[in-house]
């Protein structure tokens, strides 16, 4: 590549030397080129780009050649995009360039950033050498010129050139943007000379002139840039600085946490309510229910009864004998209801008649369908049901013909099978086409039902046809007011008592007051469509077909629901009848719980008389128990106290005397003896009364017990003969089983023996070593004991299995010494062994921080470390300060 | 200018007296401080040094306010006698004594005669208020001694040998001719302890609730007083014995046999944590100083033996006999035989014991057993003819603390420290030689590497319990007999292979194990031992 390059230029060095076009258009032209090669993407291959060059000959000088290296070295990074060396400082021949770029347009930027920008500077640099001979002579003379005039050195007038500097260098984009003839024609090179000429015979000119020189002449070497991952490391180091500098700010507040036995999280925040009473306390009464209520619970008397005795609470609670009655007979009836219906579950779950049942089922069937329609939860539940079942399905293929039966016919082929084989076969794999099937999942369901329900409301709600909804208003309005006017009471079963009446009749009044707000409703929106402009053009009367029927599926399907959920009641018909005026409320909702709230209250009611009625019967099973188990602990003690006594009352029929006269006292008997040689060594003052004692005590105990056995005397006499062999003995034994002594090395009898070699050659040298090796290690434990140096003293070095785990099996985590840990727990923390001043800090959790308080993420105090030190320093004198301030 | 220099003078003047107060005090503060801090330098962890630091701070600074507070808790200081001029101590008797001291002192010496039921042993309980007695030939007697009430007094008609509180005044146990039995207060006996047989000797370990008994047999049984478990029955294997004592501080049992042998027990193991050889004769009486440090025997060859229990090691020679002992809570050593008592003491601090006092009973009343009463300076001595109480000064701890042992206590207070104490009973594993040792890391001790025999029959014992394990009937095709076997061959296998890893690994240790021997070269020094010639380990 280089060489190729080489040989271009000197080509191009040689069509220089002969062709002597002006060098400001080929200048121009080079410099086009180097754009071109720089714009990224596509290059022209070499051999292209030579022929550019053929037909565009450039001049190029002597010195070219001496920048080849340069231009090696330049080359190896030449597709990096790299700071302009006149950017980066590197070299001073491009400063006053620099300057000019500074109010060049950004993009001119980028021309000067060129990969072999320093093949064209070079021809820059020939050009400038070459201008140099005719501007060295004006720019001379009109320095002296300069000189004669104003008497000053030509050095006074720089700062009028470098302004200068700066104004020339407008004409620089300028000629770069608007070419001259020359250059549009394709064979103009631009030189600084041609930009300096236009700048002749201005002040500052002969300046610039020499500087143009100076650097022409001074050629300094242009450093490579530096490489990408220096670069980056220099980065890198940058902002590590950086961002050291940001994170010592934190060190303090850090260290100080993490020194810290205990960070408290600042107490003083007052949370809110702590207690239950704290919050009722603040309760206030808002709905017309809960002020009701208030105002029962604050009544006056009655407070006034309980701050007394609380006698006229009782009076404040009458209740007539009739509303008593009426309460039991209510009861009495629900009661017989409920016994009623019972009994009539019974006698159906005993029915065993298959058709009732398959009768029974299909209702059933029904109902769930109507159901899943209608119920968005419970068709939910059903898609998910079968969406498991089809996984499962799946994932088991149960029914793929898969199993032992399914194979073993399909071995010998269906057509063999009888009729009902084959059927069971075809229901199986119909069952698993079922099963398989893609059902419309859960989603969809929804999905559809979500749509349909938003088509319903945009039938009624919607502005795309406002005649429909006209008319539902219309229908609606009409509705209402019909419930407004109908309002029965049936006359027989369970709606027909006062409590259920009454009831009804609470339902009915707000019903109604609903009814009349939805009247007024509609009647609004019925007026506003009026005034305001129909814009609909046609409207599908498919929906609204649609949406009636549908209204009355629901309503079927609420009178089935609550068919269901009675069962068979008595009161089924009259529920029917209700059911059927509540339908026609609007509010699907609101007839719905009317239905779920009924039973409750009504269930709540016969819990009541059942509780009454079994009431005396649980007391009755109760008691009992308690007394049987009283009477139990009774016997026990009984029996216990029984046996305590037993053996005392044994020991007491027993009472012998018994004068015990054994070893215990004989040895008493040999103490004067003893005592008698000791007295010739013990101080005179004691010596007569002792001996005067010993005398007495020997006469007076001689009488009363008996001498020891012959034996006896004997083996105490030699008792402490030979104590210390025996207790050496002892030890080695001991020694000997905490230690066990090494095997002795054996060879089995016979084995090896008929060659003679083994005798001779004795034992085999690894059991030897092996011996000798047991033996030394015996001998280090038994250095290393404890009573190793110890002649009379044996310690156990056994260990005691129970005690191990008093002890921790390894050290705990941040402890490396053994020494340290114990140290450290050395001192109890317990109140009971230190002061009651001294325990809080010991026992102070690392964490103190009330429940319910928000931790905040830490901040940094700002506050300069010299500040701080200032006042620390302050703070010891501020309390002498104050310590003076209350002397004087 | 002036203030400032008001202010410099105190400065000055300050520093000296609190000196000697922080002097004082940290020789007080020392007392309440267990040891030493350990030394933090060795410590590489920043983290954890911190911490001990502060907590040493922490334990510092309690200490110091236990100090401080000493003087308000600990108000009495303890009695003791001055000698003038060439007057010794030793020459002081009861009669002069008695001369000098309040009323409520004197009160304390008395002689109680009863000539009738033989020698008495005496037990005081651990507040010092109340006192057992047991006189040979079957009397029974508990008695408040601060008031001279006899509480109850009761003849068992048969020989007791031995009389020992349990927690509290409410029971108390006697060792009697067959059985040892435990009474409440108002004598009425409670339980027959049948598996002791007849014992000689009862000691009552108080933090552990724990009876001791030693039986005529030599046999040494403990007993759980709460559960009525037996924790251990243990033979000592050296005959006869009737020298028990049990250690305050630690809770450990010494007894002392005919072989001049003194054995040291705990409950949990038959074999003896220590065993001495304190005499060339037999041991005739044991004693322990509370602070568990020191112990005392005597022996038949005339010697009394002052032992240091850290060491093992004599600290001290006495000539003399003593067929009891007893230390007192200050450290006196109260010795007697026949029907002197000699109290010991180290009157000056250091732990040569000297002569303190003497007290001669009566002609002919023998000695049986010499207790120091808690919290007052009283040595109550059992003897042939009933028993007596002397003066000792010097001898009880001044001041009590009433959550460890009240004098005066109140019914409703004995009952919480009974519930408490309950609360605090110690399991019987942790009464060892060193209980400060509980909670550290537990010792290394080398493992006891099982022999080649048993190791062979541990692997032949896996190998039949493999081969026993019945195999389950597969389905029918994997329930051929050639299966079965391979299981059961596998099953083996899997039995023997860790025994058989076992064995590789200790025949073959790691190479970086023996690399690591290999380099340890401690003579040269670290920068030359690479160049060391690397020898393979042997």
């Amino acid at each position: 590549m280089a060489d190729t390059k080489r040989k271009n230029r000197d080509t191009n060095t040689k069509m220089a030397r002969k062709s002597k076009t002006p060098r400001s258009s080929d200048k121009k032209v080079m410099k086009m080129g180097g754009d071109k090669r720089k714009k990224s993407g596509p290059h022209l291959p070499n051999a292209m780009k030579r022929e550019i060059e053929l037909l565009n000959p450039k001049i190029g000088s002597d010195d070219e050649i001496d920048s080849d290296e340069e231009f090696a070295g330049k080359d190896v990074y030449e597709y990096e995009e790299e700071i302009p060396e006149e950017e980066s400082k590197k070299n001073k021949r491009y400063d006053p360039v620099e300057n000019f770029e500074f109010e060049l347009p950004k993009d001119f930027k980028d021309e000067n950033v060129d990969s072999d920008e320093v093949d064209s500077d070079d021809f820059d640099d020939t050009a400038q050498n070459l201008g140099d001979d005719g501007e060295e002579d004006d720019d001379g003379r009109h320095a002296r010129m300069l000189q004669e005039i104003t008497g000053l050195p030509s050095d006074a007038f720089g700062g009028k050139k470098l302004k200068n500097n700066i104004v020339v260098s407008e004409a620089y984009p300028e000629n770069e943007y608007n070419p001259s003839g020359d250059v549009l024609d394709g064979n103009g090179h631009i030189s600084i000379q041609d930009l300096l000429d236009p700048l002749r015979g201005k002040s500052g000119f002969s300046k610039l002139q020499k500087n143009v020189d100076r650097i022409e002449t001074k050629q300094m070497s242009i450093h490579a840039p530096l490489r990408n991952t220096d670069r980056k490391k220099l980065e890198r180091k940058a902002a590590y600085e950086q961002s050291k500098k940001y994170i010592t700010k934190w060190e303090p507040l850090i260290k100080r946490n993490r020194e810290a036995p205990t960070i408290f999280f600042d107490e003083k925040t007052d949370l809110n309510f702590s207690t239950v009473g704290a919050i009722a306390s603040e309760f206030e009464p808002r709905t017309e229910f809960e002020k009701q209520m208030a105002a029962l619970v604050n009544n006056s008397e009655v407070a006034e009864a309980h701050r007394k005795d609380g006698a006229r609470l009782l009076e404040l609670n009458k209740v007539t004998e009739e509303d008593v009655k009426d309460h039991q007979d209510r009861l009495a009836k629900m009661r017989t209801l409920l016994f009623r219906h019972e009994m009539k579950a019974k006698r159906i779950k005993k029915i065993k008649s298959k058709t009732y049942h398959r009768l029974m089922k299909k209702d059933r069937l029904k109902a769930e369908a109507h159901q899943i329609e209608t119920d968005p939860e419970a068709a939910k539940k059903l898609a998910m049901k079968q969406e498991y079942e089809r996984i499962q399905e799946r994932a088991t293929q149960k029914h793929n013909n898969n199993n032992k039966w399914a194979k073993r016919i399909l071995e010998r082929g269906l057509a063999v099978q009888d009729d009902g084989t084959r059927a069971a076969i075809s229901e199986q794999l119909h069952r698993k086409a079922l099963l398989t099937r893609k059902m419309n999942s859960v989603r969809d369901d929804s999905n559809s039902d979500d749509s349909s329900d938003s088509d319903a409301d945009d039938d009624v709600s919607g502005g795309s046809d406002q005649e429909g909804k006209l008319k539902m208003l219309e229908r609606a309005k009409q509705k209402t007011l019909k419930v407004l006017e109908d309002d029965e009471i049936p006359n027989s079963g369970l709606l027909s008592l006062p409590f259920m009446a009454r009831g009804l009749e609470k339902k009915k009044a707000a019903a109604e007051e609903e009814a009349k707000l939805a009247l007024q409703e509609y009647e609004a929106s019925i007026k506003q469509p009026e005034d305001t402009d129909n814009l609909e053009t046609g409207t599908s009367v498919g929906r609204r077909v649609f949406g009636a029927p549908k209204q009355q599926i629901q309503d079927s399907s609420e009178k089935i629901r609550s068919n269901n959920y009675y069962g068979n009641t008595d009161s089924e018909d009259d529920y029917e009848t209700k059911e059927d005026v509540d339908v026609r409320h609007a509010k699907k909702s609101y007839v719905r719980k009317d239905v779920t709230v009924n039973p409750s209250v009504l269930r709540d009611k016969s819990q009541i008389g059942h509780d009454d009625l079994f009431k005396s019967f649980d007391e009755i099973v109760k008691d009992p128990g308690t007394k049987t188990t009283y009477d139990v602990a009774l016997f026990a003690n009984n029996s216990w106290q029984k046996k305590q006594n037993q053996p005392r009352n044994t020991e007491q029929m027993k009472s012998k005397t018994e004068v015990d006269a054994n070893g215990k006292d004989s040895l008493e008997v040999m103490e004067p003896a003893l005592d008698e040689q000791e007295e010739a060594e013990n101080d005179s003052d004691i010596e007569g009364t002792i001996r005067m004692v010993d005398g007495i005590l020997s006469a007076v105990d001689d009488s009363n017990y008996e001498l020891p056995s012959q034996a006896e005397l004997i083996r105490r006499a030699f008792a402490g003969d030979d104590v210390e062999e025996e207790f050496e003995k002892d030890k080695e034994e001991i020694l000997n089983e905490e230690n066990p002594e090494p095997e002795k090395p054996m060879l089995l009898p016979g084995w090896g023996q008929w060659t003679h070699v083994q005798k001779k050659r004795g034992l085999p040298s690894w059991m030897l070593t092996e011996h000798a090796n047991a033996k030394k290690k015996r001998e280090e434990a038994l250095k290393k004991r404890k009573d190793a140096h110890l002649k009379n003293v044996i310690i156990s070095e056994k260990v005691d299995k129970k005690a191990e785990k008093l002890h921790t099996k390894t050290l705990p985590y941040p402890y490396t010494s053994q020494e340290v840990f114990e140290q450290s727990i050395r001192n109890p923390i317990g109140p009971d062994f230190n002061p009651a001043t001294a325990v809080g800090p010991i026992i102070c959790p690392p964490v103190v921080k009330r429940p319910g308080l928000i931790i905040k993420p830490i901040k940094v105090e700002e506050m300069k470390s010299y500040e701080r030190a200032v006042e620390q320093k302050q703070g010891g004198n501020t309390r002498n300060a104050k310590k003076r301030k209350q002397k004087s | 200018m002036a203030v400032e220099q008001e202010n410099g003078d105190p400065g000055k003047l300050r520093p000296t007296i609190e000196e000697d107060i922080s002097e004082e005090m940290k020789i007080k503060q020392k007392k309440y401080l267990r040891g030493e801090g350990a030394n933090l330098e060795v410590l590489q962890d920043k983290k954890l040094k911190g911490q001990l630091a502060a907590r040493e701070r922490l334990f510092d600074k309690s200490a110091m306010i236990a100090a401080r507070t000493e003087k308000w808790l600990m108000p009495t200081e303890g009695g003791y006698m001055e000698p003038e001029g060439i007057e010794k101590t030793w020459q002081i008797k009861q009669e002069s004594i008695a001369r000098e001291v309040d009323i409520s002192s004197s009160k304390n010496q008395y002689d109680i005669v009863l000539p009738e039921l033989g020698p008495y042993s005496l037990d005081y309980t651990s507040s010092g208020r109340y006192m057992a007695l047991a006189g040979r030939k079957g009397h029974l007697a508990i008695i408040d001694v601060k008031s001279m009430d006899v509480i109850r007094e009761i003849q068992v008609r048969e020989t007791v040998r031995d009389v020992v509180f349990l927690h509290n005044e409410l029971f108390f146990a006697a060792a009697q001719k067959k059985y040892t039995y435990i009474y409440n207060r108002e004598g009425t006996e409670l339980h027959c302890l049948k598996e002791h047989g007849p014992v000689v000797k009862l000691q009552f370990l108080k933090n552990h609730f724990l009876l001791a008994s030693m039986n005529k047999f030599g046999q040494l049984r403990y007993q759980d007083v709460t559960t009525g478990v037996m924790i251990g029955s243990y033979r000592t294997g050296q005959g006869r014995c009737d020298v028990m004592q049990v250690n305050p501080f630690n809770g450990v049992v010494a007894s002392g046999h005919s072989g001049g042998t003194v054995n040291m027990w705990k409950p949990t193991s038959g074999a003896p944590l220590v065993k001495m050889l304190c005499h060339q004769g037999p041991v005739m009486s044991l004693a322990f100083h509370p602070n568990g440090h020191l112990m005392a025997t005597a022996g038949m060859d005339k010697k009394i033996k002052l032992w240091d229990l850290r060491k093992f090691e004599v600290l001290q020679q006495i000539p003399g006999h003593a067929k009891t002992m007893n230390f007192s809570q200050k450290g006196l050593l109260a010795s007697a035989t026949g029907s002197f008592v000699q109290i010991l003491g180290d009157l000056n601090g250091s732990n040569k014991y000297s002569r303190y006092m003497n007290h001669s009973m009566a002609k002919g009343y023998q000695i049986q057993e010499v207790v120091f009463r808690p919290y007052e300076d009283v040595l109550g001595i059992g003897h042939s003819m009933g028993w007596s109480s002397i003066l000792i000064p010097g001898a009880g701890e001044p001041n009590f603390d009433s959550w460890v042992a009240n004098p005066y206590e109140t019914t409703k207070q004995r009952r919480e420290k009974e519930i408490r104490s309950l609360l605090d009973k110690l399991p019987p594993e942790s009464v060892m030689l060193d209980p400060s040792k509980i909670g550290t890391l537990r010792p290394t001790w080398k493992k006891n590497k099982p022999t080649k025999l048993e190791r062979e029959a541990e692997l032949e014992a896996a190998v039949a319990a493999a081969k026993s394990i019945p195999l389950k009937n597969k389905t029918k095709g994997k329930n051929k007999p050639s299966k079965k076997l391979k299981k059961k061959y596998e099953a083996v296998d899997r039995a023997k292979r860790p025994f058989l890893e076992k064995q590789i690994e200790e025949e073959n240790p790691s190479k970086k194990k023996m690399k690591t021997e290999s380099v340890v070269d401690d003579e040269l020094p670290k920068s030359l031992q690479r160049f060391a010639r690397k020898k393979p380990a042997t």
